[in-house]
């Protein structure tokens, strides 16, 4: 109510040139209004600004520092903590032989994932979509889109329709029909690659979208005048739309590092993990060790180490970003 | 014009044969478009088939058996159809041409399936809309008693999740992008970074500590829980897209707002707000797909059967029923991604006006 009463206080009027500066004038008049103007400038921060800070603290910052202390108790199915302990990280580092498996499925899982479809057949998808009459690349688009689109559980039952080792297994029909092989279990006997595909078909998109931005944005007359020259379509690539592509492929490449070093939800609803560790990787280790086994201090741990990479990661994601738009000074400082 | 009237007047002169050079580009240039179609179009086989084949599954099972003839009959048909409007595309320009086109082929393979494979399509795998013991049936009625909640109760919680998630971002998000984008105050860089970096930053590593918060302040199993943390580790993302659409706004309709009177609370309530109204649709929309579809943090902060979502109801139908009854499990599965691809199907010309720091998401 103060507040209201406040704001409705005669000195409404305009300071094109600067809250400091236009303070600072009032001062000089007089006294009650440079207080009427910082309260309401107080107020009107805590009203907008205000909710959006209470719920990164809670639900952001809180975490973070929550995890921190958590890696070094000894937290277990109980949520009771009795020490503080090193005894995760020396556990982490020197006894856990299973850590070192998961480790190596995850650089494979990451580095098959993102050189084949997170930036190769992204990139390929871009071309080709763009070089179509529009409505056609518009509709291929929308195609790759819909895996991002539809809820995870359903596309994880579609991959299990699609790999159900028996005979109405969607790949194993036409294995049999059309090419007369012998039926596969791929979910059982190459785990690892029907999680590369599943994650693949759907990182692919988003490097889709972008990198199609980025051709849409070169000038068209480059085309032309490369045309007039008498260029051909794979010239053109490589001399106008790849230049045009570094910065976009850096930051995709950097994001979509760290988000399938992240993300284990399709992992763990077509495998669950499985079978035995064998597509575990190092952050659904961390998962399965806090709510499988219930081992909250040691996944906690674990998870440090992610925390530890996505924040150097995201800082690395800075450089890539149009700072000086993002950055630029507001134009109108009234309260 | 004028290149047409060059190609006229050169080849006198030097006598090349210019029309034969000409048809020779147009041909290339056709197999060179046709070359690219069909790249597309196998490389989308992969990915419509799955759904397309969801869907026959949900319309054709009979309990124990899933009948793999009509899926590829329909294949048959729907294929070829593609395949001559695409062509047709290709080869003619007028809009019309294509529509009629278009509806032609829609009508003929519509008739032709209908005869092909219409006395097999059935709805009864949909019973479970309203049947709500329909999975203690298909099981033995011994092993589950009132385990699964009505598929109404969990249909009503994602709805209430994603819909009081969307408000949260949209309330928080535009009352936080329009003052990042609008007001000098300390610390606006810092804040901004921060912010950045935390918008990079992949909460999912932030899942156990999530989940102890949740349990220490009583709101773990709880659809409030949830919808906060949901709300919350999508917020960055948000006030960067709500800022940009506000940094397009020009300052001049504010100032002229506030000259005649208004305040600078009702100027951004009622002059600055519609002006982004595309915006904040785009991010209501994704808001929206976004909680409708999530499934780890549900997963793992919501417990009870009452509490169930969508999702979580997918998943114990599919757990519990998959090798006994494909076509339930189908017909769950395109009720439940039946909302979020309407609702991406025709709001996409507004998500795609998404960029941050002129990236487009």
């Amino acid at each position: 109510m103060a507040d209201q009463r406040r704001r409705a206080a005669p000195s409404r009027r305009l300071h094109p040139h600067g809250g400091q500066r236009s303070g600072e004038a009032a001062s000089v008049g007089g006294s009650d209004f440079a207080r009427a103007q910082r309260t309401r400038r107080r107020a009107n921060f805590a009203l907008f600004l205000g909710p959006a800070l209470v719920l990164l603290a809670c639900f952001f910052v809180a975490p973070v520092i929550v995890d921190l202390v958590l890696a070094f108790t000894d937290m277990d199915r109980t949520l009771a903590v009795t020490t503080l302990t090193l005894e995760n990280f020396e556990r982490m580092f020197t006894r856990d032989t299973r850590l070192l498996a998961s480790l190596g499925i995850t650089a494979i899982f990451v580095l098959a994932t993102l050189g084949i479809f997170n930036v190769t057949f992204a990139l390929l998808l871009a071309l080709t979509t763009t070089a179509v009459p529009r409505a056609l690349g518009a509709f291929f688009r929308a195609v790759w889109l819909l895996p991002r689109m539809s809820p995870s559980v359903v596309y994880a039952l579609l991959w299990l329709w699609v790999v159900d080792p028996n005979e109405r297994g969607l790949l194993n029909q036409i294995l049999v029909h059309v090419l007369g092989a012998a039926p596969l279990d791929l979910r059982n006997n190459h785990p690892l690659l029907v999680i590369i595909l599943a994650n693949g078909f759907i990182g692919a998109s988003l490097g889709m979208i972008i990198f199609t931005s980025a051709i849409r944005s070169i000038p068209e007359h480059l085309f032309h005048a490369a045309r007039a020259d008498g260029a051909g379509s794979l010239a053109i690539v490589r001399h106008i739309v790849f230049p045009a592509l570094r910065w976009p492929i850096s930051y995709m490449t950097i994001h979509q590092t760290l988000s399938l070093l992240v993300s284990f939800e399709y992992i763990l609803l077509i495998t669950g993990g499985g079978p035995f560790y064998d597509t575990t990787v190092f952050s659904l280790y961390a998962y399965r060790r806090a709510f499988e086994n219930g081992q909250y201090a040691y996944g906690a741990a674990l998870s440090l180490i992610l925390i530890v990479i996505g924040v150097i990661a995201a800082l690395g994601l800075w450089r890539l970003m149009d700072m000086r738009r993002l950055l630029q000074a507001p134009r109108i400082e009234v309260h | 014009m004028r290149v047409g009237s060059l190609a006229v007047a050169v080849p006198q002169a030097r006598g090349a044969d210019w029309a034969a050079l000409a048809r020779r580009a147009h041909w290339r240039r056709a197999a060179e478009q046709s070359a690219l179609l069909a790249f597309l179009l196998a490389v989308a086989v992969p990915i419509l088939l799955p759904y397309f084949w969801m869907v026959v599954i949900s319309f054709t099972a009979r309990s124990g058996g899933v009948s793999t003839s009509v899926l590829w009959t329909s294949c048959a048909v729907i294929v070829p159809a593609v395949i001559v409007y695409c062509v047709v595309h290709l080869a003619s320009a007028s809009a019309r041409v294509r529509l009629a086109v278009a509806a032609a082929l829609v009508v003929g393979a519509g008739a032709l399936l209908a005869a092909l494979v219409g006395h097999d399509l059935h709805l009864a795998n949909y019973r479970f809309l309203w049947r709500a013991n329909i999975i203690e049936e298909i099981r033995s009625k011994a092993t589950a008693g009132g385990q699964f909640p009505s598929v109404w109760i969990a249909f009503r919680n994602s709805l209430v999740l994603a819909l009081a998630q969307t408000v949260i971002i949209l309330v928080v998000a535009s009352l936080a992008g329009y003052y990042v984008s609008r007001f000098a105050f300390r610390g606006r860089e810092a804040f901004l970074q921060a912010l950045l970096v935390l918008h990079a930053f992949p909460a999912m590593t932030l899942i156990i500590p999530i989940f102890l918060i949740l349990h220490w302040v009583g709101l773990l199993d709880t659809i409030t829980g949830v919808m906060l943390v949901l709300a919350t580790i999508e917020l960055p993302f948000y006030v960067f897209v709500l800022k940009g659409f506000f940094d397009a706004v020009p300052w001049d309709i504010e100032m002229s707002a506030m000259t005649d009177g208004a305040s600078r609370r009702q100027a951004f309530r009622f002059v600055v707000l519609p002006q982004v109204r595309v915006g904040l649709i785009a991010v209501a929309v994704f808001a929206f797909i976004r909680a409708w579809e999530e499934y780890i943090f549900v997963r793992t902060m919501l417990i009870e059967n009452k509490n169930w979502v969508m999702s979580l109801y997918l998943f114990w139908v599919s757990d519990d029923i998959m090798g006994v009854d494909y076509g339930i499990v189908a017909a769950v599965s395109v009720f439940y991604v039946l909302p979020s691809l309407l609702l991406y199907v025709f709001c996409q010309r507004y998500l795609t006006q998404m960029t941050i720091g002129g990236i487009r998401g």
